[in-house]
This record gives structure tokens, sequence and C-alpha cells, in this order.
């Protein structure tokens, strides 16, 4: 029946949600157009940008090491790990040298970021998904990391520790026992999070089947990291391009098979563990010696050329990519974000979804949007 | 006089009754709904602050409310993009009064590490588009540093004091008062 | 491996390519290939017929030239090719989205960043820039800008 007051009946109508920028689950000021059929998502335009902040204009005015606080705060979750791979694709520029002690701490260090990283991600996908309690069990555990950090660092979230030759500081001893006192208490805490959140029936519910990304689409879009490996690709950079010394150290990169939020879930679950048993290696292993390297130039001037970097950061494959003029500020920094092919690719993967399950499919993506938007 | 309603700010009684107010100011202060609202790193530390270690509960400020029709703090958490300070300004708009705003963090209170010469994409303080109260420096600030700056807006709130004036970032009583 | 099959069938596809070979990957790329941007679209339907994927799109703005870089990579170890073009300042170069859905985002944003259209891309709305932008900002003209070089200055002839 036509009612002229409120138009045609309901079931004609394409109804438009704008989600965010300010929402509690989009993870920062992302925002999304959802055309709506009733509760069935029919189109998904994610419209981003409202965390542009420049990154790339700031990376070809500034100095290389006056650029390198920035690179913490692109994806302020894995700081560490962004600092690590330009201080990196810098030393690969300039042909720097980096002492070997140098450069398990920064294996150490970055293997740390990349578990609070997932706990924080652990934390806040439950969250969105109606669980409070894990969110405060993984902030506790991630304070641990974040204490280990700040003793070493002197930041708890945006690190400049990893510099062109070296690290700013050396550890000591209290470093290596935090360290192994905190690998201690998560074998217990895995235990917990296994039994607790894992086998939890609602938890399943709302993410087996939820959002599955194939292989084909995966590819399609650019997704790497977590997601790309819960489709079946085993795929890490860490051991398709070993940089560093990752090639030393024995792990496994694990993969789920069904692309659902599930087991994106389970992935990141299992790199954790991963994540630990290098830490755990590294830690053995880690040689006296010197920290730095002597004699690097405030003003680093690398040759004519450029350079592609890529390492895995928590969400995925990072690249920077520096063009040097010769000068002292790069021609050209581009950097390759994971998150911005993960979030492509809900444009195909919202539609014909319901709206509840919109939250866990974007959760469960772990995008940063600072990240994508630069 | 003038000069009282001159700072006040809009949306407040002209007509105030001292003990009255006093004990509403005290209310206020007491029970802080900040809203859930992050916009870069800072967004982490403020979360980090509810979270189990600092716990912004012990100060009654730990109702995180993601409506802005519902709280009664804006905790402006890192860099405002240009494409954002309409998004920004439209939430402070659709708090109801009286409301307060803190600056969390170098990009709200300056642009931080990102206002340099020629610079496009953000806007330089959250002081420009809306009133601020209390800035809290840090890039982040720690979880401390934003519990330090939530009380020092309880004090403020709590000697009623007209609303963004600029002041010193400590603790202090007022004279006489206990 | 796939890298070295698809040297061979970019060889074939473009006689008159510039190659840069690069087997230690110290540059992190292992196939560097200049083409006509003409040719760009059947490189990357040859890629992608051979199971890669696009990891970016970038642009580098000297003061003669605009030059286009696609990384492209699969899954497996070191074999990242990148397909360069240049791209006069008034060129429309055609876009990619039909052969890599992940490309319309992509070239938006070079759009974005560099006033570069992309013809074939039906939405062609600024992504990370205000909607009403203007203004292109990794232009070297733009802001403070350093100095602007010569392609030829940094790569040689």
């Amino acid at each position: 029946m036509e009612n002229e007051q409120f138009g045609p009946p309901a079931a004609e109508q394409i109804y438009t949600l704008n989600l965010g920028p300010q929402h509690p689950s989009t993870h920062g000021v992302l925002r999304i157009l959802l055309d709506l059929d009733g509760e069935f998502i029919v189109k998904a335009d994610p419209i981003i940008g409202y965390g542009h902040r420049g990154h790339e204009k700031m990376g070809e005015n500034r100095l290389y090491r006056q650029f390198l606080p920035n690179t913490s705060r692109m994806d302020y979750l894995s700081g560490m790990l962004y600092n690590h791979g330009f201080v990196l694709a810098v030393e690969k520029l300039a042909g720097i040298d980096v002492p070997e002690r140098a450069r398990y701490i920064r294996v150490i260090a970055s293997e740390l970021n990349r578990i609070s990283s997932h706990l924080l991600w652990f934390g806040t996908y439950l969250l969105d998904l109606g669980g409070f309690t894990p969110f405060l069990y993984a902030f506790d555990d991630r304070e641990q990391i974040l204490d280990i950090l700040d003793r070493v660092s002197g930041s708890r979230l945006t690190y400049a520790y990893c510099r062109f030759g070296g690290v700013t500081r050396d550890v000591d001893a209290g470093f290596v026992d935090m360290t192994r006192a905190f690998l201690k208490r998560m074998e217990g805490r895995w235990a917990d999070y296994e039994n607790l959140v894992t086998k939890n029936i609602i938890f399943i519910k709302r993410t087996k089947d939820i959002g599955v990304i194939d292989r084909e689409l995966a590819r399609q879009y650019g997704v790497t990291g977590p997601n790309l490996r819960a489709c079946g690709v085993r795929f890490d950079v860490r051991k398709a391009e070993p940089y560093e010394i990752y090639d030393r150290f024995d792990f496994e990169v694990p993969v789920c098979f069904n692309g659902d939020a599930l087991d994106r879930y389970k992935v990141r679950f299992l790199e954790m563990l991963q994540s630990c048993r290098i830490i755990d290696q590294a830690l053995d292993h880690l040689p006296q010696g010197p920290f730095q390297t002597e004699k690097i130039p405030l003003k680093i001037k690398p040759p004519k050329g450029e350079v592609y970097f890529p390492f895995e950061s928590a969400r995925g494959l990072t690249a920077y990519y520096l063009v040097s003029d010769g000068g002292t500020n790069p021609y050209r920094c581009h950097i390759r974000v994971p998150s911005f092919g993960n979030l492509n690719v809900i444009n195909d993967v919202l539609p014909d979804t319901l709206i509840a399950d919109a939250i866990s499919i974007l959760g469960s993506m772990d995008v940063i949007i600072p990240e994508i938007d630069r | 006089m003038d000069e009282k309603v001159r700072q006040r700010g809009p949306g407040e009684p002209a007509i105030q009754f001292a003990l009255l107010d006093d004990m509403l100011n005290l209310a206020r202060a007491n029970s802080l709904w900040p809203m859930t609202f992050g916009l870069a790193c800072c967004a982490i530390e403020m979360m980090a602050a509810g979270a189990a270690r600092f716990d912004l509960d012990r100060i009654g400020a730990g109702v995180f409310r993601p409506s802005p029709r519902q709280s009664d703090v804006m905790i402006v958490a890192g860099t405002i993009s240009r494409k954002m300070a309409p998004a920004v300004q439209m939430l402070w708009d659709q708090m109801p009064n009286p409301k307060w705003c803190i600056a969390m963090g170098n990009c709200a209170i300056s642009g931080g590490p990102f206002e340099y010469e020629g610079q496009y994409a953000i806007v330089p303080g959250a002081h420009l588009i809306i009133p601020v109260d209390i800035v809290i420096p840090g890039c982040p600030p720690r979880p401390e540093a934003l519990i330090q700056g939530l009380l020092a807006l309880e004090d403020k709130i709590t000697r009623g004091e007209d609303r963004n004036l600029l002041r010193r970032f400590r603790r202090v009583r007022k004279e006489g008062s206990q | 491996m796939k890298a070295d099959e698809m040297e061979k069938a970019l060889r074939e596809e473009f006689p008159g390519a510039l190659f840069a070979v690069d087997e230690s990957g110290r540059n992190g790329v292992r196939y560097s290939v200049l083409i006509a941007l003409s040719g760009m679209r059947k490189a990357a339907q040859i890629l992608n017929a051979a199971g890669f994927f696009l990891e970016t799109i970038t642009a580098l703005d000297f003061s003669d030239t605009f030059e286009l870089v696609y990384h492209f990579n699969c899954y497996e170890p070191k074999s990242r090719i990148a397909l360069r073009a240049l791209c006069g300042k008034d060129q429309t170069p055609s876009s990619l989205v039909d052969t890599f859905r992940g490309a319309g985002w992509l070239e938006r944003e070079v759009h974005d960043f560099f006033g570069i259209s992309f013809s074939g891309n039906p939405d062609m709305r600024s992504l990370l820039l205000p909607e009403d932008a203007d203004y292109h900002p990794l232009l070297k003209s733009f802001g403070k800008s350093g100095d602007s070089h010569k392609r030829e200055d940094i790569y040689g002839k």
C-alpha cells in the first residue's frame, strides 16, 4: 500500500547509511557509505583520507634522519616495524653497515612490537564483537611489552629506536630478563585466550564463514599479510625475501584455508606464537659487541638511484620506495601500505552481508586508517 | 557583569545560583563522560588509559560514550586533517552543554610534527575550530599525562571557572578553599 | 620461476623495452622494465594471467616528464617486477582497473597527488584529499619544493 507521507514501501527502498568518520568500530576515521536493503548491504563505498597528513610530501622535504620519526606515526601500532623498515631501506640505499648485535636487538624489538600490535587488534576486535573483558586482558599483556620497549627506546608507542647503522641505545641484562619473563607469562596466557575466546561458541558464530575472501579476490586487490595467509597463501616477506637476519631463525608461517574472519583471527593468533619463537631464539644468540656503527653523518647523502624495500609489518607487505638524487633528502618517498589493499577489498566483500557482520568483517581486517591515508 | 556575560559560553544561564551551581559543578566534574573518538596515535594511548593498568574509572571519567549526544568531554586525540575538520566541528556542535574539550597530543595543540612550511593536509591545532579547555603535550602523551589532564579539567569544573581561559597546566587550589 | 617466464614473455611482447635485471635483489626489484605508456595495459594483462598481483602504483615528477611506476609481485621469492613508463605532462594513461580491481584506488591516489587522470577508470573522485581539493601536493612545484630534476639527471640516459 502506497503511503504518500512515507514514500514507497520499504522493500523497494535502498537506504543509505553513513558509517563514520566517527564511529567506534571503524578504528579511527574511516567512513563507509553503505547502501542497505533492509539489513543487507547492497553496496559499500569506503571514503578515506580523513587521516591524511602528507607523509610523502614530508619525506621529500626532510632529511632522511628527520623523516625517521614520521615512520612510526604512520602505522602507530607497529611503529617499530615501520622504523625498522625505513632504516633498512636507507641503509641499503646508502650502503651503511650494521653491527650484529644491533641486528638482533632490532629483530627482538620488532617482533615484540608485532605481538603488541596483534594483541591490541585482538582486544579491540573482540570489543567490536561485544566482549569487553578480552580487551582488558589484552591491554594488560600489551602493557608488559610497552614496558620493555619503553625501557630501551624511551617511548611507549611512537618509537624512533632503530637508527641508521644501529639502534639508539644498547639493551642491558634487565631487558633480556623482562623479555624472558614476558615470554614465560604469555605461555599461560595463550592457553587462556584459546579456552576463553577461540573456543567460545558466540565468537565462532559471529566469525565463521563471515567475510570470506578467496585467493583470487585477494590477488586482485593486492591483499597481503595475515588476511592473505588466511586464504591459504603461504606468503610472508620474512620468508620470501628475508631481510635483516630473519633467515637465521626457525619459524613457521601459519596459514588457514577458509579466508573468513575466524581464520584471520586464527592466523594472527598463531603468528604471535611464532613471534615468541623468534624472540626466544634471538635472545639465545644475542651477540656481544657494538650496537651502533661509528661515524654516520648527520646528513646522509646516498648515491643517485632508487630502492624498493619490502618488509613484513604487522598488517602485511609494506615497502618503502625511495628515489635519491644524490642530495640530503629523497627525491621521492613513497610508501606501499598493506592496509590499502586490505581495506580496498571490502568493496567486494561487504555486499550481500548483514550490517551486523560488516563490523565483524571490518574488525577482522585489522586496518589502520592513518596508515592508508599517510 | 558585562565581563562575565561576555566570557560565558553560549547556552549557559545568565542567572546563577551559587551553592546549587557549586554542587552541580562538583557532580559534573566527577562524572565526566568522554567521547569515544580517536583520530590517530593518541587514541591508542587514550584506550590504554581506559584499560586495565591506568583505569580512568578511578577518577570518574571512564565511561566512554560513542555518541556525542551522551558525552560531555571531547578528547581530541590525534591529528585533525583538513578533510576531518568539518566532522570534528560537527561532533562538537552535537554535544550538549555543558561541554569541555581536551586537546591531547602535539598534533591537536599545534599540528605537532606535521606542521611545516608549505604543509597542506592538516589543521594546526584544535583551538582553530573548537574552544579548548586543557592541552596535554606529548607525542603521544602517556596515559599518566591524560589522567593529569583530566584531573586538571576536573579542578577547573569544580571551581566553576569560565572556560577557555589560558591557564597553567597543573593542579592548583584556589586560595581559601580547602 | 614465474619472474623469469614473465621476462621472456615481456621481451617477446615489447622488443623495444629497456630491461634492468637485478638478480641479487639489491634494489628489491628483480626486473625493471621501461615500456611505452600505451603498452602498459597489455603488459599488465600478461602479468595478471600469470598470477601476479599489483603492489603499488606511483609516479615520479621530473621537470620534463612524469614517470609511472607499477610494482608487481607474485607469491614466490624475489620475483618483483617493476613496469615503468614515461608519461608526458599532458598525457592520459589508460586505467588497469579492469585487469586488477585494486588498481582503481591506487590510480585515484596518483591522481590526487600528481593530477594524472586515468582514462577508463569509472571513479576518479579524490581519494585522500578533500573532495573540493584543487591542488596536487606531490608535484615539485607545490609548496616549499625541493629541486626539480630532469629524468636523465637521476637515471642516466
